[in-house]
């Protein structure tokens, strides 16, 4: 039976290559999708770095071979301390994003009937791809000096808090971005785990707990990874939440690349932030990736 | 036992109601704002009204605007639907030297910080003569989701059987033949799910539309900017209209892809 379903692929797979032989067919449907994304998505992000080395002349830009933009960025203070802070927020972000996405993944996975389930999905695919600026926005209604919960807490306690501006108020804007992305991985990570797994090591007298640390987050530990560093490469990029959580105080990288291309010239140096936050990102990538493979070996 | 078993379920479910409340609380937050009288939304609430969104509809900005996001919004989603579909076949298809590159050429975009991606499209259409119009903000948001497209629809050929298309080439239908009258049609559900999606991912991406657009504005270019000024109480009548916009459009994608929490829903 299987040698056979083997046999009829194999020979479908073949049948694919001669079937289709003349490359008519995968030039008209490759070459238009491969052109738009190497001239609209590749060619932008190679100029990004071929302008990183020009210099500005008289307010125009012109083609060079300078490192002096590089020194200039890599070696100024407020660059340094931009990126220590963005770096740290993000970090903070990923870990309590995993914090709350984690649990809140394993109860709609294993707590919820179907139907729930289906609906908490739904719920966390919405807001993916829905006004996160307008939701930062409404945040800034909730959380502001004048806002609903001072407004509360003056009614009932005569006591007003200052929620915007700080690591706080940060922290709450970028969970509103990270959260539904992290909790979706996790939940199709939980779901996606063998069964019998689980049932074996109950039968063998595991408390739920321990289920849960020696055999759930074993096997979803890469999209545990996934979960984090997306949260991160979020946090890492975002430019709403910083310019409307905290004013833009302390600014972060992305606020410093739009300032730099709203005040006019110095595209060259807005380049130098932008290509060092590309590499950081995927340096943060690799590494997760590494680590997680590290892990599998060591098990 | 039974009794600590109890507690611990409530407090998985009160958990999850209170993270479910974290994430909807903004969204609420706009929509029973924008109703309100009151300049500036606070409790107590001033009394129903409609004024924001009258005077949102009286505003010719954010007419424009919205009028330029339906345009960008549409434009973006059919042609990325086309394109993901011919990456999504082509990574199911064909082997060849390259592919990897190719598909994350397709795939890559949406992960790079919009900041950085709106910078570099700048300066590069800028350099084309492409700037500051609506053409330049619909070629970077294809840019962006064709990704989403591509996949999809490639997850829906997950579930195409290989043999379909070698036996359509056998009963002599060519291959141009075979997908658009086999592979095509199966593929249906997947691609209205990509259109609309593509369309939510541009109708809702405000960065690369404010680097690339210039003074041609869309909707969310519009409220970034109202958002910059002074307190607006136009701006929570204009969100509810983009919130329904946005919901709709993703609701709509999701139906058709029938993509459920247990992975995909068994037939």
């Amino acid at each position: 039976m299987t040698l056979v379903e083997r046999m009829r692929s194999g020979l479908g797979r073949r049948g694919a290559r001669t079937a289709a032989s003349p490359a008519v067919l995968p030039a008209m449907l490759g070459v238009p999708v491969g052109l738009w994304q190497a001239v609209f998505f590749a060619a932008p992000l190679g100029f990004l770095v071929v302008v990183t080395f020009w210099t500005v002349k008289s307010f125009r830009l012109e083609p060079d071979f300078s490192l002096a933009n590089w020194e200039r960025i890599l070696l100024s203070g407020p660059f340094q301390r931009a990126l220590l802070y963005t770096f740290e927020i993000s970090l903070l972000s990923a870990v309590l994003t995993l914090l709350v996405a984690l649990p809140a993944a394993y109860t709609i996975a294993f707590r919820l009937p179907r139907w729930l389930r289906d609906l908490a999905v739904t719920l966390l695919i919405v807001p993916v791809f829905s006004s996160y600026m307008l939701r930062i926005y409404a945040w800034q209604i909730v959380l502001s000096p004048g806002g609903i919960i001072n407004s509360v807490l003056r009614f009932l306690l005569d006591l007003e808090l200052n929620l915007l501006g700080g690591q706080i108020s940060l922290q709450v804007g970028l969970l509103t971005l990270t959260l539904p992305v992290a909790i979706l991985i996790l939940v199709m990570a939980f779901s996606g785990i063998d069964r019998t797994l689980i049932e074996a090591a109950e039968n063998l007298g595991c408390r739920r707990v321990r289920v849960i640390w020696h055999v759930m987050l074993p096997s979803i530990r890469r999209a545990i990874a996934l979960a984090g560093s997306t949260a991160f490469l979020l946090a890492f990029g975002d430019y709403i939440s910083p310019l409307f959580m905290t004013g833009s105080k302390p600014p972060t990288l992305s606020i410093l690349i739009v300032d730099t291309v709203k005040s006019g010239s110095q595209w060259p140096r807005a380049s130098v932030v932008g290509v060092s936050m590309l590499v950081i990102l995927a340096l943060v990538f690799l590494a997760v990736a590494w680590a997680g493979r590290a892990g599998k070996g060591g098990k | 036992m039974t009794a600590l078993r109890r507690a611990s379920r409530l407090a998985q479910y009160g958990f999850l109601a209170g993270v479910f409340l974290f994430i909807a609380t903004p969204m609420l937050v706009i929509v029973v704002f924008s109703f309100d009288a009151n300049r500036f939304p606070t409790i107590p609430w001033g009394g129903f009204s409609l004024d924001w969104h009258i005077a949102v509809l009286q505003d010719q900005m954010v007419l424009d605007a919205f009028l330029h996001s339906l345009m960008v919004a549409g434009s973006t989603a059919a042609i990325a639907t086309v394109l993901g579909f011919a990456a999504a076949y082509i990574d199911y298809r064909y082997l060849f030297r390259g592919k990897t590159l190719f598909i994350l050429a397709v795939a890559i975009p949406p992960a790079v910080p919009a900041s950085i991606m709106g910078m570099a499209m700048l300066a590069f259409l800028s350099r084309l003569g492409l700037f500051g119009s609506l053409t330049a903000i619909v070629v970077c948001h294809v840019a962006i989701s064709t990704s989403f497209a591509m996949a999809i629809i490639r997850l829906k050929l997950n579930d195409f059987s290989r043999d379909l298309e070698p036996a359509a080439w056998n009963l002599g239908a060519s291959p141009l033949a075979t997908l658009l009258t086999v592979v095509l049609p199966f593929c249906r559900p997947a691609l209205i799910a990509a259109f609309f999606l593509s369309a939510a991912v541009s109708f809702d991406e405000f960065l690369i539309a404010w680097f690339v657009g210039g003074t041609m504005e869309t909707l969310p270019v519009r409220i970034l900017n109202l958002l910059q000024g002074q307190v607006n109480p136009k701006i929570n009548a204009i969100g509810t209209i983009v919130l329904l916009i946005s919901v709709t459009l993703v609701l709509i994608a999701q139906h058709f892809t029938g993509l459920r929490a247990g992975g995909k829903r068994k037939a």
